[in-house]
């Protein structure tokens, strides 16, 4: 009799460990930041806190959004060089990506706004700025004008602010954290192709997230597996437009120069704990370009990295290296060890 | 054959048959379905394995994105959209169950049930 009822009871629990997963699931989804959104949350708390969630990415793309002239950016934009007081939140951001612009010596830039409306990024309406528009537009840019104190922002007359580089990094850091807070200890959070992750799935492994293919974005180049960790990818294919010279333009502006970085790289992908760091820096070290990217990441390795160039050599941090699945891709022409 | 041998080959053979039931219950055809929503509502839930070659339209506020299943392969062929971004994603359907064809301007978004991954980077 004891046997027979093991078996009945391994039975009940085979069937219960299949649907594990699949019960107390959440999923809601928004358009938001110029972006779809797709958050997904396990566990009994997890429909009230994902609702949550998604107020407070309302809240913050309020806060953020350069076209909505309430908005704490578009106050600051339009103040003429005074003091704007702000929230929390818009401090706290400016302030993360004033630190990550310190770190990485401007190539990440919150105030090259002007620059981007330049070559039409913002509108669709693509066109190669001249030389003098663009050296004049440069005066206006620089991170280190930027005064944040007390909760005010002030910035000079003619400079703009665009948090578009780091927006969607913060608002996934602070859902993620919100979540926990909440008990949520099993979640992924999809920011329009930024993804942060929260604990593990909920059967114990890691969550798998794929990188796009830079060359063929229905297809992937490679799969990482982690465990409370963001994963951000810049690359040239998110938006650009060829000009009639022929030559491609993507949408990342080099800070220092005002012109589209074109470094041989397609996309870099920056794997760490912090959303707002990993999508600062992947903007960054895109700029960088791979040289400098590799001693940023050999100074600092606080995070892990993958760089596909141009050529379809992907270069992997030694950390993740291992553990990277490849595709079978045939973009890839070569893999290399960042170590 | 004792008794007990009897109950080990009973419960292995059960074992096995849940696993069975379970894998076909939770895998059947799931990872082929992709649902087409339009500013956040469900439109359509295809089953690409079993879906005819075909095209339609999908509006959104007077705007259009023409949608086709061709080989159990899924794309948006043409759009009104500015940036065409849904249009360049391609096929996607067969090996490609990846990234989410998403058209921002015209809110539409068709994506797979089940994916090959838990998140796309990009």
């Amino acid at each position: 009799m004891k046997i027979k009822n093991a078996s009945a009871i391994a039975v009940l629990l085979l069937l219960c460990g299949c649907t594990v997963s699949e019960k107390n699931v959440s999923e809601k989804e928004l358009f938001a930041m110029d972006t779809y959104m797709k958050f997904t949350a396990y566990g009994d708390n997890s429909e009230a806190a994902l609702s949550d969630v998604i107020e407070k990415v309302e809240e913050l793309e309020k806060l953020f959004s350069v076209t909505d002239e309430s908005s704490d950016i578009s106050r600051i934009n339009t103040a003429h060089g005074c003091a704007v007081n702000v929230s929390a939140d818009t401090e706290n951001i400016i302030s993360r990506s004033l630190e990550i612009s310190l770190l990485t010596d401007g190539s990440a830039d919150i105030t090259v706004y002007p620059i981007v409306r330049a070559w039409g990024f913002t509108t669709g309406e693509y066109t190669v700025p001249s030389e003098n528009i663009i050296s004049g537009l440069l005066e206006n840019t620089g991170y280190e004008n930027i005064t944040l104190s007390e909760n005010t922002v002030t910035v000079p007359e003619g400079f703009q602010l665009d948090l578009g580089s780091i927006a969607k990094g913060y608002t996934g850091e602070i859902c993620a954290e919100m979540l926990k807070n909440k008990g949520v200890s099993s979640a992924i959070l999809n920011l329009g192709g930024n993804i942060q992750t929260v604990g593990e799935k909920p059967d114990g492994s890691s969550w798998k997230v794929a990188v796009t293919d830079p060359f063929s974005q229905s297809d992937i180049i490679c799969t990482v597996e982690v465990r409370d960790k963001a994963v951000v990818t810049s690359g040239n294919y998110q938006r650009y437009f060829i000009a009639d010279n022929g030559k491609k333009y993507c949408h990342i502006i080099d800070p220092k120069t005002g012109y589209p970085a074109d470094n041989g790289i397609a996309s870099v992908t920056v794997i760490g704990d912090s959303g707002t760091y990993c999508d600062g820096l992947s903007t960054a070290l895109f700029v960088m370009g791979k040289d400098k990217a590799a001693d940023f990441w050999k100074e600092h390795r606080d995070f892990d990295m993958i760089i596909i160039e141009e050529s379809g050599n992907v270069l992997v941090t030694e950390n993740i290296y291992e553990s990277t699945a490849f595709s079978d891709s045939e973009n890839i022409t070569g893999t290399e060890v960042i170590n | 054959m004792k008794k007990s041998a009897v109950f080990i080959i009973i419960t292995a053979v059960i074992f096995l048959t849940a696993a069975a039931v379970c894998i076909f219950v939770f895998s059947k055809n799931e990872s082929d379905i992709v649902n087409i929503k339009s500013g956040g509502e469900l439109l359509y839930t295809i089953d690409l394995s079993k879906a005819e070659d075909c095209e339609f339209d999908i509006e959104y506020e007077g705007r259009v994105n023409t949608v086709e299943i061709k080989d159990h392969m899924i794309r948006v062929s043409d759009a009104d959209c500015p940036d065409k971004i849904c249009v360049d994603t391609g096929w996607i359907g067969g090996n490609r169950k990846s990234v989410p064809i998403v058209c921002l301007p015209n809110r539409l978004v068709i994506e797979f049930e089940k994916s090959s991954a838990d998140g796309f980077a990009g």
